[in-house]
């Protein structure tokens, strides 16, 4: 029904100058059109499926209590969403999932400093290797994070690798603040691989005469780096910021293989399948902090294509 | 012609840009050791005995080199690993085969058809990627367990079946380069818009799909937060599900044969990615500066 209605409507799009007479091109338009929509109906039913409703009725979940056993829901207004923040036992498991997650995700801007250092060094030196370093740095990005936070968790063990060749003895893996130090370490090394490589690209995006002019002048290559290069390549850093920030928001495998639940590591993502699927018991709490991840998630991404005009892909 | 220039410098300026160079090799290898190492360390774990792994005494290397590791992997009802990799193999060819159809199908409409509407579709299809999957992974599970699909792979293969909308994205963009004229004629000759799909566009449009596949292929692989939610069966488990239910960090005893799992399900894909690195690094080059 829907593609009848749209078949009605004058055809937005640029069409081929046709030989045929008036009428019979209406009728073909008519049918190229209702192909056209039929052709991008799988997509838009998936869509409507395993997005739009699975969106409303998470929210809707948020506004419910639902007993697994009796399979009834009954309303229950905002208490999810209060729950989240005043509940004596969930409260305090939420606002620690949130404190963890914000914590982590100075793996973000880590991963980006070390990123771009190792860009900058490699334009510098016109190292030889170059693509050699690029593929092994960014080898970690292709990889299992089950597989790297397996290894990663044995890296960090009192006893492990990692004390062993710095000569600490650092209880890494407590419930303290050094599981989320291991957590940022570990994904900044993982991450900074994919930072270099699109750093480097924008490096070798900035025009050699802007170098040059500035060489005239005077300025050296640290001064060139703060005051041409960093500028120029701004709309990486705000690429790598977002996606880091997205990614980063959405973080689960680090608190159930890394961290094995451990409390000093738990994300919002685990809250809420702790919440909502582990124990089965709490849908609705775990749905009130989804809404509210997906919100933040949301206005996050709002900026990133506000800000790159990623939706202008018709030149 | 940089190098030229370090010839004609002054020897001093010479032993700076050489010392420059030594430095930055040496930051760049030592930060490659970095990399390596849990590779390595993978790798030398998945050869020593439960015991060694986990004694207080630090070892570098196995006490015994043992690979009962890997043979139980293959034997024990536990944790089968061939079973994980034939399902994650069922996920991957399902979902593909048939994603990437109807993706190149709906990119082919988008780019080429007289669509009304195209850019708000398009929009609308896009606009699912700024959702996280925690936002819909409720009603999903709730749904698939209702239809008794919980503890299958079928959770994992129905959402692909219905394309995606990042290749879509890709697609699109790069169906809109194909000249129109390739088309123009078969319809003269009478070939209807699917056979023109099928028959023109796909084979002109072969290399671009195949890029998106190879970082479907990878995505999937290593996806593990829906294959951990749906399936607790062993048998029925995928491979970064049955690894993760290794997870050491709770079961010491396990952690050799969870690092042997390790090295075997990153196998497939190391080869594909050193096999393709070229492109890898260059569509994530573009994807950035141009994003």
């Amino acid at each position: 029904m829907q593609s009848v209605e749209l078949c009605d409507r004058a055809a937005g799009a640029e069409s081929l100058p046709s030989r045929e007479p008036k009428k019979k091109v209406s009728k073909q338009e008519r049918r190229e059109q209702l192909i056209a929509f039929l052709f991008i109906l799988p997509p838009i039913i998936g869509f409507l499926i395993f997005t739009a409703l699975s969106v409303i009725f998470t929210v809707i979940y948020s506004f419910q209590d639902y007993n697994s056993l009796s399979n009834i829901s009954t309303f229950a207004g905002l208490d999810n969403y209060l729950e989240l923040f005043t509940s004596p036992t969930r409260g305090p498991l939420f606002r620690k999932a949130v404190v963890n997650t914000i914590v982590l995700l100075l793996s973000v801007p880590f991963s980006m400093i070390l990123g771009l250092a190792l860009a900058g060094l490699l334009r510098l030196g016109e190292v030889k290797g170059s693509k050699f370093f690029q593929v092994l740095y960014y080898l970690p990005s292709v990889s299992s994070a089950v597989a790297l936070n397996i290894v990663w968790n044995y890296i960090f063990r009192s006893n492990g690798l990692f004390n062993t060749v710095f000569g600490l003895d650092v209880i890494w893996l407590d419930e303290g603040a050094t599981i989320k130090a291991a957590i940022i370490f570990k994904n900044s090394l993982n991450a900074m691989g994919g930072a270099m490589i699109l750093y480097l690209a924008g490096m070798l995006n900035v025009s050699s005469e802007l170098y040059e002019a500035s060489s005239l002048d005077g300025a050296g290559k640290l001064r060139q780096f703060f005051s041409i290069t960093l500028p120029l390549i701004s709309p990486v850093t705000f690429y790598l910021l977002i996606t880091g920030l997205i990614g980063g928001l959405q973080s689960y495998a680090d608190s159930q293989v890394f961290a094995g639940g451990n409390s000093g590591a738990t994300t919002i993502v685990y809250f809420i399948w702790q919440q909502g699927i582990q124990g089965n018991n709490n849908q609705g709490l775990a749905s009130a902090a989804s809404v509210l991840l997906a919100v933040f998630i949301m206005i996050v991404t709002l900026i990133q294509f506000k800000v790159s005009n990623k939706w202008v892909y018709e030149e | 012609m940089e190098r030229t220039k370090h010839i004609s410098m002054p020897f001093g300026q010479r032993i700076r840009g050489i010392l420059l160079r030594v430095f930055i090799y040496a930051v760049l290898i030592f930060g490659s050791l970095f990399l390596v190492m849990p590779y390595v360390w993978m790798l030398l774990g998945s050869f020593k005995d439960a015991l060694d792994a986990n004694a207080l005494e630090f070892r570098f290397l196995p006490q015994e080199w043992i690979i009962t590791n890997y043979t139980d992997l293959f034997t024990s009802p536990n944790f089968p690993i061939f079973s994980a990799f034939l399902n994650t193999v069922i996920v991957e060819v399902s979902v593909i085969v048939v994603g990437t159809f109807v993706s190149a199908m709906a990119a082919f409409s988008f780019a080429k058809l007289k669509l009304p509407h195209r850019t708000f579709w398009l929009l609308f299809l896009m606009s699912g990627m700024m959702v996280p999957y925690a936002a819909l992974m409720l009603p999903q599970f709730r749904v698939f367990q209702e239809l008794g699909m919980f503890d299958t792979l079928w959770p994992l293969i129905l959402p692909g079946f219905f394309g995606n909308v990042s290749m879509i994205f890709f697609l699109v963009q790069y169906m809109r380069g194909i000249p129109n004229a390739y088309f123009e004629a078969a319809r003269i000759d009478g070939a209807g818009h699917f056979v023109c799909f099928v028959k023109i566009m796909f084979p002109l449009v072969k290399t671009a799909v195949a890029a998106q596949v190879i970082f479907w292929f990878i995505g999937i692989w290593n996806d593990y937060f829906a294959p951990s939610i749906y399936l607790i069966t062993p048998s029925h488990m995928t491979l970064q599900a049955l690894l993760g239910s290794l997870n050491p960090s709770m079961n010491r005893q396990y952690l050799p044969m969870a690092l042997a799992g390790a090295v075997l399900s990153s196998i497939p894909m190391l080869i594909i990615y050193l096999s393709c690195q070229k492109f890898f690094i260059e569509s994530l080059a573009i994807g950035g500066v141009k994003g």
